[in-house]
């Protein structure tokens, strides 16, 4: 489903991605690892051209997609994402929220997006705060708010950078859950996230990267219970503990 | 590779881009120059001549505006301070009151007369404050110069025409930036977050030492760049006083302009003393409010240039 | 007025109009009415003199309509000059932002007088043949002034462009938004609320600023008080506390109108005030 081959990216003297490759096939949930700096967003921006690579390739259902002739706006509509700080429009209500994107990009009518967004907040839980604005929302709402946002492109594949780690503790769980669920929908997606219940729960494989290149992969078992290298190891005691 | 030429692109697209910006301002700002006098050409002989002239009616233009910023900051500083402060409501004076004779173990409450006075001078004396800064701030700076003239016409009638008007000018100049400068210090004052106040209180610091140490330290961070933009902003301002016929720069261009038909080079020469003046200032002011700010504190974070973020 | 901003909390989310606007709108006329009141005291003179007023009532109406005129043109003008230069302003190609930085730095370097002096002097030899009118240098320098407030407001429009965090646009790119849609949906909306107060200073000040026109000659409610004041002065014998009443009632006027702007821009900004944002600030 998403392919990255060879990704290079700096920024001004700063080399930030060192030749990523990753594969990542329909349906699985991977889960990105690493300290910070190490690239991970900058990865994830990648994939939706957010970033411009510098050099490799993105393939997003098979299609080469940093070539100049792919639109950036439709490949922003295959994935998804969902950011660290939420980025809801802070004008707009959480209905408004969610349906602005299949309005205006999509060219849905305003009933059907409105129906379609009401559905998927009440598949976030959020049925009751349709009316609220941002700023009358908890953090773990606004996130969930901003997954349902997302899902209303109906994107292949869904990219979560940090969802959890600007939240509250006890706002925590209840993103998590609503990411559970879609991942046991079948959903393709990247998460960057430090929450390792989540990770060994969820993922089907783990990448972990660090300074810029993958230096390991595998299963939440091999990783979390006998990484290879030494970094690895080092990181996942510090964060397991 | 690849990663280089994507790079080089962008560095390409980059020059070109700032090529064409200075090319379009220089241009344009040439381009505006000959229009204005490249077709007539400058007399450069009358500019040689008489520019001295104009550089001492700006001085005239500097001094006036310094003595009224001076004066304005006294005035500002007490409006800002009397309107920062909070109105004490009757009834908590009369708690007050009443805890005092509770704890001195008074069989009745004495009347608490000069608190209440006390506060109700200061409640006429910050309305009347409010309602100063109203006027100056609603209505023209021409019809306030003009007011206080006709008022020292009729009441000292015998006064020199010409010590009259710079008298009245004066008072005008300044009642106009202390109105300013007391919305300046009310806003730096009140931005002191109360949450401060309450910190130095609970650590034992008198309401004066509050004052002294905390609140003004910050306030006056927060108030130098706007009282700068204020002395720039009055000095622009002074040019009004043509109106009772204060020759300052503009005054002075403005009639050269009309007796000699110099209408080019005076404009040229009265323009480029104001950019001279003005815009040096007012870039050295947007830099230190920028480099010099407290991360966080600030009575406004739009200044801020957008600085963008590395992600990672 | 002074607590509520001092704690930086508004007290609850008011209506469209709300009780304390009216308060507040009471309280100026109140106090409007004693001011007026306290200076006649001081300065012994009746405002409503109908000797006075027997000559002065026609320039008085004469000027304000004219001044309305003035603003009528300038105003519009103005507005969407400087939303225009704004938005170019914060444009990542130079070739707009910094000719753009050139002009505002021009503008609000030199007093506005200056601007509509020589605006007034030397504008009109620039004009084609066909444009040349007894009036074309005050349209010039009205013109001019508007162009002087434009570069005010280019910059009330680029603070306000600049306060929209970035999220929000990389929010929308991920949508799959295009950057004009972007623009249009998600930053203007925030933008345009944030730079609604400042803006409402601004355009009082435009409103004051036209009384400058009358330094050429423009018939507005400034000018033409001025010729009244001059008429007092050199007939021997009418009594100059009269011109109190006169400037008085400028101050007034303009007070009014000054006054009108910004309620109606504080009024807008509550039309499209968002739940839960009342304490941020600009």
């Amino acid at each position: 489903m998403i392919r990255v081959v060879g990704v290079h990216k700096t920024f001004g003297p700063l080399h930030v991605l060192r030749g990523i490759t990753l594969e990542v096939p329909k349906g699985e949930a991977l889960v990105i690892i690493g300290p910070s700096g190490s690239g991970k967003s900058t990865l994830l921006r990648c994939i939706n051209l957010l970033v411009e690579p510098d050099a490799g390739s993105v393939f997003i259902d098979g299609v080469h997609v940093n070539r100049p002739e792919v639109s950036a706006e439709w490949v922003r509509q295959q994935v998804g994402m969902v950011f660290q700080s939420f980025n809801l429009f802070t004008h707009l209500t959480a209905l408004q929220n969610v349906m602005l994107g299949p309005v205006r990009v999509k060219g849905m009518e305003q009933e059907a997006a409105r129906v379609k967004a009401k559905q998927l907040l009440a598949r976030v839980g959020l049925a009751a705060k349709a009316e609220a604005y941002p700023a009358e929302l908890s953090g773990g709402q606004q996130q969930r708010v901003a997954i349902a946002r997302a899902l209303a492109m109906d994107p292949k594949a869904m990219l979560f950078d940090e969802p959890t780690s600007a939240l509250d503790p006890e706002y925590i769980r209840e993103v998590l859950d609503v990411m559970t669920a879609l991942a046991r929908e079948g959903m393709t997606m990247i998460v960057v996230t430090h929450e390792m219940g989540f990770a060994s729960n969820v993922a089907s494989r783990i990448v972990f990267i660090d300074a810029g290149i993958v230096l390991e992969e595998g299963h939440p078992n091999q990783i979390f219970g006998n990484p290879q290298q030494e970094r690895t190891r080092t990181f996942v005691s510090k964060i397991l503990r | 590779m690849a990663q280089r030429t994507a790079e080089d692109r962008k560095r390409m697209w980059r020059a070109v881009d700032v090529a064409l910006a200075v090319v379009l301002t220089v241009g344009g700002v040439g381009y505006a120059v000959y229009a204005i006098v490249g077709r007539w050409g400058l007399d450069q002989g009358y500019i040689g001549d008489r520019w001295l002239d104009y550089v001492f009616a700006a001085w005239v233009s500097l001094y006036v505006t310094t003595i009224a910023f001076v004066i304005g900051l006294v005035i500002g500083f007490f409006f800002g301070w009397i309107r920062a402060t909070r109105s004490v409501p009757l009834g908590k004076i009369m708690r007050d009151a009443k805890k005092v004779a509770d704890a001195q173990g008074l069989d009745h409450v004495p009347f608490p007369a000069t608190q209440i006075i006390w506060h109700g001078f200061k409640y006429i004396v910050r309305r009347f404050g409010d309602a100063f800064v109203a006027v100056i701030r609603g209505t023209p700076l021409f019809v306030q110069i003009v007011f206080v003239w006709s008022v020292l016409l009729i009441r000292v009638p015998t006064l020199n025409p010409l010590v009259l008007a710079s008298i009245a000018g004066l008072i005008a100049l300044t009642a106009n930036t202390g109105g300013y400068q007391s919305e300046i210090f009310r806003a730096g004052l009140q931005t002191v977050h109360s949450g401060q106040v309450e910190a130095a209180r609970a650590l034992g610091l008198s309401k004066f030492q509050a004052m002294r140490h905390i609140i003004l330290p910050q306030a006056i961070r927060l108030v130098i760049p706007p009282l700068t933009n204020e002395y720039i902003g009055l000095l622009k301002a002074s040019s009004l006083l043509i109106v009772i016929g204060i020759e300052e720069l503009t005054g002075f261009g403005r009639r050269e302009a009309f007796d000699f038909f110099k209408v080019f080079e005076s404009f040229a020469l009265v323009t480029a003393i104001y950019l001279l003046l003005t815009v040096p200032l007012s870039r050295v002011i947007a830099y230190v409010e920028r480099r010099l700010r407290i991360p966080g504190l600030g009575i406004q974070e739009v200044t801020a240039p957008r600085a963008p973020r590395a992600a990672t | 007025m002074a607590t509520e901003a001092a704690t930086g909390q508004t007290v609850s989310r008011p209506g469209i109009v709300s009780l304390g606007s009216v308060v507040r709108v009471a309280e100026t006329i109140v106090g409007a009415v004693l001011l007026i009141l306290i200076l006649q005291w001081v300065l012994e003179f009746e405002i409503a003199d109908p000797r006075l007023w027997s000559i002065y009532w026609r320039p008085f109406t004469d000027g304000i309509v004219g001044s309305l005129g003035y603003i009528a043109l300038i105003l519009p003008v103005s507005v969407l000059m400087g939303f225009f230069l704004g938005w170019a302003r914060i444009s990542r190609f130079r070739v707009l932002a910094w000719p753009v930085a050139t002009y505002v730095d021009f503008f609000r370097g030199v007093p506005p007088l200056v601007i509509v002096i020589f605006a007034s002097l030397i504008g009109p030899s620039l004009m084609p043949e066909r444009f040349q009118s007894r009036t074309l240098g005050l349209t010039l320098a009205a013109l001019a002034l508007a162009f002087h407030s434009a570069a005010y407001q280019a910059e009330i429009f680029r603070a306000g462009f600049q306060s929209v965090h970035r999220g929000q646009l990389e929010a929308a790119q991920a949508l799959g938004l295009k950057p004009l849609q972007a623009m249009r949906h998600v930053v203007l909306p925030q933008a345009f609320r944030l730079s609604l107060p400042p803006l409402g200073n601004e355009l009082a000040v435009l409103i004051k600023d036209t009384s400058l026109l009358s330094a050429i000659g423009a018939i507005d409610i400034f000018g033409l008080s001025q010729d009244v004041q001059q008429q007092l002065i050199f007939t021997p014998g009418s009594d100059l506390r009269w011109l109190f009443i006169i400037w008085t009632a400028v101050a007034l006027v303009y007070f009014v109108m000054t006054y009108a702007m910004t309620t109606i821009l504080a009024y807008l900004e509550r039309r499209v005030r968002v739940r839960g944002l009342e304490t941020m600030s600009i």
